[in-house]
């Protein structure tokens, strides 16, 4: 009888104990493709020794299934108390309905000791941080240096060069331009670096804040631009059949020849064929234009509904250090968003040069416009690349979408 | 009777656990829904705005809600018109004494075991146009020129995604007509035979009235299972490409969950359950009838 009691006892003392002493720190990642996964939970294991008060649970969404199961996690009385998610409009949709944590204090010198000015906008809604950005890459033209070698063909740099490369790959049996569009929003990045070519960041700007409208005659430039690469031939055949990762499978097997993709094509990459990948700037049309990128960054932010803000910001601490987004830089070959951090490897000095040779960035079409406007928008883009006749109802059409989104 | 009347709670004390179920979980979300589908609610602001009827306006004048009605009658036409003829037939097959019955009962019943997803999945493996086994068959066979881009081209992916769905729902009404064969007397098939009906006499004036039932519930259960059909169409394509093969459920989930509009996305859920109810109330109706309630 007595040893029993003695028993409950302790297992309470147990309980109080561990309850009082380790606070739980959910956090809720979309990076589910394998290297980032490994990467990330890699890092949350050194948080965990440096840190043993906190009990964490990383749980891992598949990445496009995250994108709508956030909603549902911000709204819920149980949030997580960190989350992934993606810098600039997207990150403000959430921060403008007050869902968002602010963040302020994770950096009590300021945003610009350790991070680059030029992100801080990003990171940002109405004059508050709510956003801690973890790494950023670059968009280019992959593509297969051995399949280039093949045909003796050099990286263009304009244009012109860049219809012909694609007419010798499509002479020579290559699939000149591979893309998966079964998920759309591969598409962006076409329609942003031909609108960003033809006519600039402001007018980009400008229409992704829903302020020119889809008929005016340069967006039909710039879709005429698309639809006249998908009219040669120069698109994967069945593109909407295919993810992006199945058709980057084509760029890695030598069939296709080049991809417009940021610099994470190289996470699905089989070891064997990663050297042989290699990028460029996407090609100059109109000389008299600045040239501007899209440089997307990902990193985390906190519910307004998190149980553990402190541990939260703990956590953010963490990832925000220069060792911390050292080891995620280094083992993914993407650019650290802290600038203390030097890029990992000359494959990542080469997008940083890139990148501080240009005139100004944009994050990525689905990142800087209303969520409605890009799903709308990128359906179309693939519509237009499946029927480049279709280019006026197409944007008539957007524009009766983009008068209702932007009311 | 006099125990009865003074009981009169003891049934209701039995219901009220599964009615408050059904009340929380069924009617409150259908109601919770339609209110839902007269605002403009976001699916995260705290509060939201009484619209009317201007989501209902909207859809009237949106060409993927049409796209998507389209689409569900092309699933309802053929999931009535292939998985029950279809059914019916294997399981008439399967009700002769052959031998290894059992094992093809078991065959045929397989692809039912299987999740909508994995379905989806596999059959997307099928389907690819370059190295897809359907691909890579109708090559073999010397049928290139049939090979179509079974998810690619909007005019036939619809097709294709009905046409993985109805792999699974053949097996599912073959099972309904097999019980429903078990109660066909064999005396009446015999008596069929002695005064000199053939096959086709005995299947259409005697087995096939008998099965009428099975046929209600068998087209019934086709009926629902198409209208609310999204599984295969969120795995294979998601609606796409360009929205060309979605369906009400799946526009339903872009909107609401997707785009952030659950206002619109809730009304394109009222539509959808009240073309369901419509069905289903002629359903009841049926079953009534023949079991001669009114």
């Amino acid at each position: 009888m007595k040893a029993r009691k003695w028993i409950w006892l302790v297992v309470l003392l147990v309980v109080v104990v561990s309850t009082l002493g380790a606070q739980r720190l959910v956090i809720n990642s979309y990076m589910s493709d394998e290297a980032p996964r490994r990467v990330f939970a890699e890092l949350v294991d050194q948080f965990r020794a440096l840190h043993p008060e906190y009990t964490v649970v990383l749980n891992v969404f598949p990445h496009e299934d995250f994108k709508v199961l956030i909603r549902t996690q911000l709204a819920s009385a149980n949030a997580p108390d960190v989350a992934t998610w993606f810098a600039g409009e997207r990150m403000r949709y959430f921060a403008s309905r007050g869902l968002l944590a602010p963040i302020d204090d994770v950096f009590p010198d300021g945003f610009g000791k350790d991070f680059p000015a030029a992100f801080e906008s990003a990171c940002a809604y109405d004059g508050t941080l709510y956003f801690v950005p973890q790494s950023w890459y670059w968009w280019g033209i992959y593509y297969n240096t051995k399949v280039f070698d093949a045909l003796n063909l050099t990286v263009p740099e304009n244009w012109y060069q860049f219809l012909k490369t694609c007419e010798i790959l499509k002479q020579n049996g290559y699939t000149p331009i591979a893309i998966g569009t079964r998920g759309t929003w591969t598409t962006g990045g076409w329609f942003d670096s031909l609108n960003m070519r033809l006519h600039g960041l402001e007018f980009h700007t400008d229409l992704t804040a829903g302020i020119i409208p889809y008929t005016d005659p340069r967006v039909e430039e710039t879709l005429s631009s698309l639809a006249d690469l998908a009219k040669r031939g120069y698109f994967l055949e069945n593109h909407a059949s295919y993810d992006w990762q199945e058709a980057a499978t084509r760029l890695f097997n030598g069939e296709a020849g080049m991809y417009l993709m940021g610099q994470f094509i190289k996470d699905v990459a089989p070891a064997d064929v990663r050297d042989d990948l290699d990028f460029f700037r996407f090609p100059i049309i109109d000389g008299t234009i600045g040239i501007y990128e899209d440089t997307p960054i990902d990193g985390f932010l906190v519910p307004a509904n998190a149980q553990n803000k402190d541990g939260a910001k703990v956590f953010l601490k963490f990832i925000a250090s220069k060792e911390a987004q050292e080891y995620f830089a280094v083992q993914l070959g993407r650019l650290a968003a802290n600038r203390h951090v030097p890029p990992p490897d000359a494959h990542a000095q080469k997008g940083l040069d890139m990148i501080l040779a240009s005139d100004g960035v944009m994050q990525f079409y689905d990142r800087d416009t209303d969520p409605q406007m890009a799903d709308r928008g990128m359906n179309a883009f693939v519509e237009l690349m499946m029927f480049p006749d279709r280019l006026r109802t197409i944007l008539q059409s957007l524009e009766r979408d983009r008068q209702r989104i932007f009311q | 009777m006099r125990v009865y009347r003074k009981h009169w709670w003891v049934p209701w004390a039995f219901l009220a656990l599964p009615l408050a179920m059904y009340l929380v979980w069924v009617i409150i979300p259908i109601i919770q829904t339609l209110s839902l589908s007269f605002t403009s609610w976001d699916g995260l602001s705290p509060t939201t705005r009484f619209i009317g009827w201007r989501n209902f306006e909207d859809l009237f004048h949106d060409s993927i809600f049409w796209t998507s009605i389209q689409n569900n009658i092309r699933w309802l036409i053929l999931f009535i018109l292939v998985p029950v003829p279809g059914g019916l037939a294997i399981a008439l097959l399967l009700d002769q004494k052959l031998p290894g019955n059992k094992m093809y009962k078991t065959l045929f019943y397989l692809p039912m075991t299987l999740s909508f997803v994995v379905i989806g999945l596999v059959w997307s493996w099928i389907y690819d146009p370059q190295y897809g086994a359907l691909t890579t068959a109708l090559n073999s066979i010397g049928l290139s020129s049939l090979n179509r881009a079974w998810l690619n081209d909007p005019s036939i992916v619809t097709y294709s995604l009905v046409f993985a769905a109805i792999w699974r729902q053949i097996p599912y009404i073959m099972v309904l007509y097999l019980a429903g064969l078990k109660n066909v007397p064999p005396e009446m098939v015999e008596a069929g035979i002695v005064d000199g009906a053939n096959r086709v006499q005995r299947f259409w004036y005697i087995i096939f009235p008998m099965l009428k039932p099975a046929t209600i519930i068998a087209v019934t259960v086709s009926v629902i299972d198409s209208l609310r059909s999204f599984d295969i169409v969120f795995v294979m394509t998601r609606g796409g490409p360009f929205y060309s093969s979605n369906v009400l459920a799946n526009y339903m989930y872009i909107e609401g969950f997707h785009n952030y509009r659950m206002g619109y996305g809730s009304a394109i859920a009222v539509i959808q359950f009240a073309i369901t109810f419509g069905f289903i109330l002629v359903y009841l109706s049926n079953v009534m009838k023949s079991e001669g309630v009114d």
